[in-house]
């Protein structure tokens, strides 16, 4: 079945064109709107602060996007994927700082691309080494073993090692002018939010692509029920190590990307807390589709600086509000999580969806 | 070997503490089919809930007993609040329940008492080491661990021999059964997260004379799981031994591999070592096996 409205006598006549992209025009137009948007209408209209929060959004929606793939296509439970994004912030930063780069590469501004590309590699091999007890558990255990990732990688190796290399202390900072590609020094706000604007778009394309094509198909049956795809001859283990590779992979392309948002990078960043937060941002998007994931972020991020901003007037009155200010965001993310759950359990992509079946028909729906 | 025995016995107290508190996450995976991530900040609340009690002047044995009713009345209020709503729901959404309400704790708990670490004072315990010929026992560890038994035999023995324990086990056997012999499915479960609260409270404030209290307790708690992993999810013998395991091992491996690996290997191997375990033995050691069909 088509996943959109087709207007009427306007039928498929093949699986091809079932899953096409630009089904309709109006879709097309839809697209082709939205990406003008994020890429023009934003930068040129919206002041700096709200920019710096556009980065947020789309920060958390590449990881949610790595956790959405693991939970909401192939059934992998999960609850350390900021430990993936840590390897992956971690292993650009060591590579920007510690590898003997020729000049002709920092020169053509490519230390930083190439270094990217390679955090995402060594976070989905990473993310592959913890993803290997999942051929054998699968549910509650799942979670525990990707706990087990998160405090084993960010808590242990990270803190107690990794950031003792060079002898920088805690935090790695990176100095001013490193991050360049090509020919653009990435220094201001707004040039941080085209980088994320193009990472996070060639995200959602692979992404999409991928669950379309075969293993999408396949971590889709492994999630329905993982007996009976393997008995219609899926290699479950192979796919789901493939989950987890592409999670990590996009989970360390996030976390290198991080790093041009931050001045300094310490294991701080990518507390147990990320990964809870990851997958609450799935939950209140909507679990099994791409759309939630960007939901949830945009939810999740722009109600936590609604509440930042509603806290300050308070703050005159009652002054630990502000003091205490990350408490309340956690309180307000428990409940957050837990009222969705509750009352709206298929979370906002649904709502999306309803919406637009509603004025699909509107005025006339009857 | 002075330090071995040292080990030993640090690690079987601390563990009788962990078996407490898995006891009570055990309950109510057994009764509800829940997974509890938010045991550690049950902890934490217990922790924080006897300071209190304790600095405002009441005894700490009194206080503990007050935490006890103060945890049955959350108890009772996080399962009609939350989890009321979710039963039959996927596994997902019950454990994200579960971590919602453990960060909406940790909030509360920071708002209140803030990040300083708070410390009984005056000491509950006597701070000089009791000498039994070769070992050297803090009190603080023999009247934990002494108080934890006493606690471990009470539930244990509330479940086995009353009435609410009875219609406990009956729900954890077959819920349809034990709705139709009128036991109410929603009392037990509601028990479960009393109980749950209780044991993880009185562990938390266990927990809090060692080492004094701050968002660590918490982290603490959280090691129930790889105990209750190592017992089996389902059993309680299970959640004890595995508790006291896990106590050894985190004492073993900050006396001797420490040297190898500095900082923090303590708090890491318990997760470490659960994550190979499951790899091998799935159900842990006398949980049920779960046979899958399509």
């Amino acid at each position: 079945m088509s996943s959109v409205w087709l207007p009427c006598g306007d039928y498929h006549q093949n699986y091809a064109e079932d899953q096409g992209w630009w089904q309709t025009n109006f879709l097309k137009g839809k697209m082709i709107l939205l990406l003008a948007v994020v890429f023009i209408g934003i930068p040129l209209f919206v002041d700096e602060y709200w920019i710096s929060v556009g980065t947020m959004i789309g920060y958390t929606a590449m990881g949610a996007l790595g956790v959405q793939l693991l939970i909401g296509y192939a059934g992998l439970l999960t609850l350390g994927h900021a430990a993936f994004i840590a390897v992956g912030a971690y292993t650009s930063v060591m590579l920007i700082l510690q590898f003997p780069w020729p000049q002709f590469l920092l020169d053509w501004g490519l230390a930083y691309p190439i270094s990217v590309f390679i955090a995402g590699i060594v976070a989905g091999l990473w993310s592959v080494l913890f993803g290997l007890p999942s051929a054998k558990v699968k549910g509650f255990y799942l979670i525990l073993t990707t706990m087990a990732a998160q405090f084993i990688t960010v808590d242990f190796i990270l803190t107690q090692y990794i950031s003792q290399i060079g002898g920088r202390g805690q935090a790695f900072s990176l100095p001013p002018g490193t991050i360049k590609i090509g020919p653009w020094v990435i220094e201001n706000d707004t040039q941080v939010y085209f980088v994320m604007a193009v990472v996070l778009t060639l995200m959602v394309i692979v992404l999409a692509n991928l669950l379309r094509s075969k293993p999408g198909r396949a971590w889709v049956a492994i999630r329905d029920n993982d007996i009976a795809a393997e008995a219609l001859g899926i290699n479950i283990v192979w796919y789901k190590l493939l989950a987890f590779f592409v999670a990590g992979f996009m989970a360390g392309i996030a976390g290198a990307f991080w790093v041009c948002n931050t001045a300094a990078l310490s294991p701080e960043h990518f507390q147990w807390f990320l990964s809870l937060w990851l997958v609450g941002v799935i939950l209140i998007g909507g679990v099994g589709s791409i759309q939630g994931a960007i939901f949830g972020s945009i939810f999740m991020v722009v109600v936590m600086e609604l509440l930042q901003t509603g806290a300050i007037p308070l703050a005159e009155y009652y002054p630990k509000i502000l003091v205490d200010f990350a408490y309340i965001k956690d309180m307000a993310f428990g409940l957050a999580i837990c009222a969705f759950l509750i009352y709206e359990p298929n979370g906002l992509a649904y709502r999306w969806w309803q919406a637009k079946n509603y004025f699909n028909l509107w005025p006339f729906s009857y | 070997m002075e330090l071995f025995f040292m080990s030993l016995t640090t690690g079987i107290m601390v563990g009788g503490i962990y078996a407490l508190v898995a006891l009570g996450w055990v309950l109510i995976y057994k009764c509800s089919g829940v997974l509890n991530l938010a045991m550690g900040e049950l902890t934490l609340v217990g922790a924080y809930v006897t300071y209190t009690f304790y600095t405002i002047g009441v005894p700490f044995v009194p206080a503990v007993l007050l935490t006890l009713l103060v945890g049955i009345i959350l108890g009772f209020l996080t399962e009609r609040i939350f989890l009321d709503k979710l039963i039959g729901e996927p596994i997902l959404a019950v454990i994200m329940v579960t971590v919602g309400i453990s960060f909406f704790l940790k909030g509360l708990i920071g708002y209140i008492w803030g990040s300083d670490t708070r410390v009984f004072t005056p000491p509950v315990f006597d701070i000089k080491p009791i000498t039994v010929g070769l070992l050297k026992i803090s009190p603080v560890y023999l009247w934990s661990f002494i108080l934890s038994i006493i606690l471990l035999i009470v539930f244990v023995a509330f479940f086995k021999y009353t009435r609410w324990g009875l219609s406990m086990q009956a729900t954890a056997d077959d819920e349809t059964a034990a709705l139709s012999l009128g036991v109410s499915a929603r009392f037990v479960y509601a028990s479960a997260w009393a109980i749950a609260f209780m044991s993880a409270g009185v562990g938390g404030a266990l927990l809090g004379n060692i080492n004094g209290i701050n968002i660590s307790v918490g982290h603490l708690g959280l090691l129930v799981l790889p105990a209750v992993v190592l017992g089996g999810l389902n059993s309680v013998p299970g959640a004890i031994v595995g508790g006291i395991m896990i106590g050894l091992l985190q004492n073993f491996s900050g006396t001797y591999l420490d040297q190898y690996f500095p900082g923090g290997v303590k708090e890491i191997v318990p997760f470490a070592f659960m994550a190979v375990f499951l790899l091998f033995k799935p159900y842990g050691l006398w949980g049920w096996e779960r046979i899958e069909r399509v």
